[in-house]
């Protein structure tokens, strides 16, 4: 030990005030953080099999609502598809006009809820007819076409049951209608069970977010608990909390991050594997249905916002954890 | 200056660890606590880091009352205090260097300016060229010099160490408490809990005695014989 009191006092002499800068503070907290998010990463790495287990409950939790959405997404799809085909039949009063039809045509066709309205005169209703089979020989004893002139509307695609049931109380309610015939009773089911769709994916995410907070939760407070003779050592010699807790959030930003760009990957396979079957229902519907696929905006929010959720189970945990340290 | 004014220690369960203590060391003084296993000598250390808070009575050090020391100022207190223990509490995962650096990097201190402080402490206790060596690698007494590096690296203004020479051979002891009046001599206060009385006498400095967490007493350095 070559130590004389002259090093000893050069040593142990007052800091210099510049040596606490606010530059210098920023710098060396910033530091800590590359420490701290290198540290925990390396960690992690240090028990891969642990590391991959937590990564991998949590990724499935998260894909699971992924999964849903994209189910979803795609249900509500086939409905406005099949709705295309649901037109709303406007049946006049037997003494309209053409021109009388052709201008209600015209008013519906401006209404914002209305995508196309057809015009059908009695004529083509009958010739329709005439195609049926067994009615030729009836329509031929008819003197005159009792066919009014018939409007069929079809609603704006993506409006749901309660605005096309508005639409379809607005027309009854015109002079020159006689009759409206609406088969949206299937509409207002499929918009009935796409709300308890929502609702279930909601509260799916939510429950499993949670159960993914608890994950990393648990396993940051393992690691705290196999980690406390050292965090013992590091607030003996001064410290802070905020110091101490560093390494075991960026733990949390890691295994959320991780887990949700599994999840993402997940979701991205699931998506993957239905292609194939959705080609072949939109073969039976004229190739007018396409599969929704995940936008990408929710694919990069997902790992984002897991990483956020890690965070979250970090700080909840270590803060409560290391109050008992303390 | 550290002032213990009428201090008592309870913990539950009745035992009383301290009783009415009072005494005052003053800066850059050098004392030993001695006394027998459960004297208090470790309780009076803990009360002084803020790792155990006094039943009764006002403790302050540099005239702050450790009584109102709460929150973010425990950590800030601990900085300007060097502690080193008998089982050295080093970090067993990271280098020589490493566990030096700590109060350095708690502090906030620019890298450049702590690669030279925590080479300038261990040149000190005489370990540099171990730096990169994880502490299993030393012996018993090596890490307790590495402990008292990590204790005086950030130029603390008070130094207390509890039992620092109980695993060590008489000689290192000798030289470890040697290294201890050399940071008194440069207006460090220096605070020892020992039981080894040859060598406090040997110390020839200022020694408190407890009893049973009482103060019995306090002798100065030309009084210990």
């Amino acid at each position: 030990m070559n130590t004389t009191p002259e090093t000893v006092q050069r040593e142990t002499e007052p800091a210099p005030r510049s040596e606490h800068s606010r530059t210098r503070r920023v710098g060396s907290w910033r530091e800590h953080h590359g420490w701290s998010a290198a540290a925990s990463l390396s960690r992690l790495a240090a028990r891969p099999l642990g590391s991959l287990l937590t990564i991998a409950v949590m990724g499935l939790a998260l894909a699971l609502p992924l999964a849903f959405y994209l189910l979803l997404g795609n249900v509500q799809q086939l409905g406005q598809v099949l709705g295309r085909d649901q037109a709303v039949n406007v049946f006049l009063q037997a003494d309209q006009a053409e021109s009388q039809a052709r201008l209600l045509a015209k008013q519906l066709g401006d209404r914002s809820d209305v995508a196309t309205v057809t015009v059908k005169s009695p004529q083509q209703g009958l010739d329709e007819l005439a195609k049926l089979q067994g009615f030729s020989g009836a329509l031929d004893a008819l003197d005159q076409n009792p066919l009014p002139w018939v409007l069929m509307v079809q609603p704006r695609a993506g409006l749901d049951a309660p605005a096309v049931e508005r639409l379809v109380s607005d027309m009854r309610e015109m002079r020159s209608v006689a009759q409206v015939q609406d088969s949206g009773t299937w509409r207002q089911r499929l918009d009935a069970l796409l709300g308890v769709g929502d609702r279930v994916v909601a509260a799916l995410a939510l429950m499993l977010a949670l159960a993914a907070l608890l994950v990393v939760g648990n396993t940051v407070r393992v690691d705290i608990a196999s980690r406390s003779e050292e965090i013992g050592v590091l607030l003996l010699v001064g410290a802070s909390g905020a110091f101490v807790r560093r390494p075991y959030l960026y733990a949390g930003i890691w295994y959320g991050l991780f887990s949700g760009i599994l999840a993402a990957l997940l979701a991205l396979a699931i998506e993957f594997a239905l292609s194939g079957p959705v080609a072949r229902l939109s073969q039976a519907y004229d190739g007018k249905l396409h599969m929704g696929g995940l936008p990408v905006w929710l694919l990069l929010a997902v790992p984002l916002a897991a990483a956020a959720l890690g965070w979250l189970g970090a700080r909840l945990v270590s803060a409560w954890q290391l109050r008992k340290a303390v | 200056m550290i002032q213990f004014d009428q201090v008592s220690k309870h913990y539950e369960g009745g035992h009383e660890a301290l009783s009415q203590l009072s005494f005052t060391i003053d800066t850059g003084e050098m004392a030993f606590v001695t006394g027998h296993s459960g004297a208090g000598k470790s309780t009076l250390l803990k009360l002084l880091g803020v790792i155990e808070r006094p039943s009764h009575g006002l403790i302050t050090v540099d005239g702050q009352n450790l009584a109102k020391v709460r929150g973010r100022g425990i950590p800030k207190l601990r900085q300007r205090i060097g502690m080193v223990f008998q089982d050295h509490r080093l970090l067993m995962d990271r280098t020589v260097f490493a566990n030096v650096e700590l109060p350095l990097t708690i502090a906030g201190i620019a890298r450049q300016e702590r690669g030279r402080r925590v080479r300038a402490a261990l040149e000190k206790v005489g370990l540099l060229s171990y730096e990169r060596q994880l502490p299993a690698t030393l012996s018993t007494g090596e890490q307790q010099r590495v402990g008292i590096a990590r204790a005086i690296v950030g130029r603390p203004s008070l130094l207390i160490a509890d039992e620092p020479t109980g695993n060590l051979d008489p000689q290192l002891a000798v030289e470890i408490m040697g290294l201890f009046a050399e940071f008194q001599q440069v207006g460090t206060t220096v605070l020892i809990a020992s039981h080894d009385l040859p060598l406090i006498k040997r110390m020839r400095k200022r020694v408190v005695v407890l009893d049973h967490g009482r103060l019995v007493a306090d002798l100065a350095a030309e009084e210990v014989l």
